[in-house]
């Protein structure tokens, strides 16, 4: 048995870290003004657009995955980039797995809602910038879950981060691909310690999220 | 638009699209001036609330125009307020945001709200704890905390038991005339309405359909639709016929039952005759002054304050008040017959419309 030494299990798991945070803060950034923007409008084609971000939250990371390496390849239209097995490959399919969780979790915080919530609001002379922060402030419980959720994808993803980051030795190697990779190997102690320190992260960040979300209970 | 007119609406088209149809709202002329009352009645689905979404500037027009002059907000309490996720302080202190308001004089006013409407024991309870009846007080002391110039209810009495919406329609009404701010209020609640009402507007299918001072809408309906929504329910056709008692009009319904009315409608006319239930009176005997003939009672119903009594009068079911345990309320019974009357100042005619 090969134990990678403690310098490189902290090298992958600073790259999880490097690779996911960045996820995490592009979906969000993305996803939530979408979330709120199609939870608070009534439009034509919004059911679809729902339906489209609903099939979006099950979609199989690994479908996600062909189509990030599709664009990415070479050949594809994003070749030029030269981003396939690269870390901003692997925080592109992340994002893309985890965008349509976090628009669709927004967008049914915000269409709890009363219906007349945002009128009623209006009503009172709060101001525009006034009434965003009110609303994101009503929903927060919401956003946190889906904070949590996308964490929790981005996190446990290993499919779609394979295809497109190759698993490459100091490079594109994570915490998922490495458990992967040292169960083929039949290497299962050290599939089951890297196992336990990804547990341990999620454990961690969900448990602080968690705190912060119950400590906002109103 | 007279001097006082603070908000006015003027040719106002609303059309609403929704899965369950399309609605549309038309006013031609609607003013409110400073200082009055103005309540709005109708049926169900007749527009009320849109008139009044509109008048506060939240539903966009898609003709004419809402105008306002107030020199201070304008704003409007929903039928089913909205508390935000906080405290009931908190959800007062929510309409200062950005408006430049701090220290001893925020909490002031915060506190000058929470005691109008008498919920400031409540100041640091969860808002989305609230009863009903708590809830539409801090709905309504978010807004008086606004010091509005205009102030618009929809409902703020619905779904309140009795005791309720007596005890929160005396303290809005003091609270309207501590403030003078002018108010607009759509309700299901004659009673309630005539508390606070100078004038009356009555919605019908989206149009307004008649709008005057208070008595004027309540003793003259321009039309029977309009009679019921005022609560003038008792409406029967008749014919004026070539005969005068008294210097008044004669209306026959049939040969037993005529009423007496001053009316301008020439011999032969076909009307309806309007009597308000309060107007109308019973006795088992021959009948006082003003008789219109005799019914049998169908119904009596107490609420224990007062007796509803159900009378059938030549065909016609009509419907009166008696005070509860007081003289012909305690022995009436269904199928006595009883002697009506109705005095002529408190008939209403209206001239029936042939259809078209």
């Amino acid at each position: 048995m090969n134990f990678p030494s403690l310098a490189t299990l902290i090298e992958i798991t600073l790259r999880t870290l490097a690779i996911c945070i960045p996820a995490l803060v592009i979906s969000l950034a993305i996803g939530l003004p979408i979330g709120i923007a199609i939870g608070r409008r009534l439009f034509s084609g919004r059911v679809a657009v729902v339906s489209l971000i609903n099939t979006g939250m099950g979609a199989p990371p690994v479908v996600v995955g062909l189509l990030v390496y599709f664009a990415l390849a070479r050949n594809g239209p994003f070749g030029d980039l030269s981003w396939l097995y690269s870390g901003q490959a692997m925080i592109l399919a992340q994002v893309m797995i985890a965008l349509p969780l976090v628009v669709g979790i927004t967008l049914a915080a915000v269409g709890s809602l009363d219906e007349d919530w945002e009128l009623q609001v209006r009503s009172l002379g709060v101001p525009k910038r006034w009434r965003l922060w009110l609303l994101v402030r009503e929903i927060r419980l919401g956003l946190l879950a889906a904070v949590i959720t996308a964490l929790g994808g981005i996190l446990s993803e290993v499919g779609a981060v394979w295809m497109v980051g190759g698993n490459l030795e100091g490079e594109t190697r994570v915490l998922t691909t490495a458990i992967l990779m040292y169960t083929q190997m039949g290497e299962l102690e050290i599939a089951f310690g890297l196992a336990a320190i990804l547990v341990g992260l999620m454990l961690v960040l969900a448990g602080l999220l968690t705190a912060v979300q119950q400590s906002g209970r109103t | 638009m007279n001097d006082a007119t603070i908000l006015s609406a003027r040719n106002l088209r609303v059309e609403l699209r929704s899965k369950r149809g399309s609605f549309v709202l038309t006013v031609d002329e609607l003013d409110l001036c400073a200082r009055e009352a103005l309540v709005i009645l109708g049926p169900n689905g007749s527009g009320k609330s849109t008139l009044m979404r509109a008048m506060a500037g939240l539903e966009r027009p898609s003709a004419g125009s809402v105008t306002s002059v107030a020199t201070g907000p304008v704003t409007m309490v929903f039928q089913r307020p909205a508390p935000l996720a906080g405290s009931v302080a908190y959800n007062i202190r929510v309409v200062f945001l950005g408006k430049n308001l701090a220290g001893a004089e925020l909490r002031d006013r915060i506190g000058e709200a929470l005691e109008r409407f008498k919920i400031d024991h409540l100041a640091e309870h969860r808002a989305v704890t609230l009863s009903g009846g708590e809830l539409r007080r801090l709905a309504l002391a978010r807004a008086f905390a606004l010091r509005p110039a205009v102030l618009l209810l929809d409902e703020p009495f619905a779904g309140l038991d009795a005791d309720g919406q007596a005890a929160l329609s005396l303290d809005l009404r003091r609270a309207i005339s501590d403030t003078r701010v002018a108010v607009a209020m759509v309700t299901h609640d004659l009673r309630r309405a005539m508390l606070i009402a100078d004038r009356i507007a009555v919605l019908i299918d989206g149009r307004l359909a008649q709008i005057g001072r208070r008595d004027a809408v309540l003793e003259q309906p321009s039309t029977p639709e309009i009679a019921r929504v005022v609560g003038m329910t008792n409406l029967v056709q008749g014919v004026v016929i070539d005969e005068r008692r008294d210097d008044l009009a004669l209306v026959e319904v049939d040969a037993e039952h005529r009423v007496a009315a001053r009316t301008d409608c020439a011999p032969g006319t076909r009307v309806w005759i309007g009597i308000r239930p309060e107007h109308l009176k019973l006795d088992i005997g021959r009948g006082a002054v003003d008789p219109i003939g005799k019914g049998i009672v169908r119904e009596v119903v107490s609420d224990g304050v007062s007796v509803t009594v159900q009378v059938d009068w030549a065909g016609a079911e009509l419907r009166t008040h008696l005070m509860a345990g007081r003289g012909l309320a305690r022995t009436l019974r269904a199928g006595v017959s009883v002697s009506l009357s109705a005095s002529p100042k408190h008939v209403h005619l209206i001239p029936v419309t042939p259809a078209i």
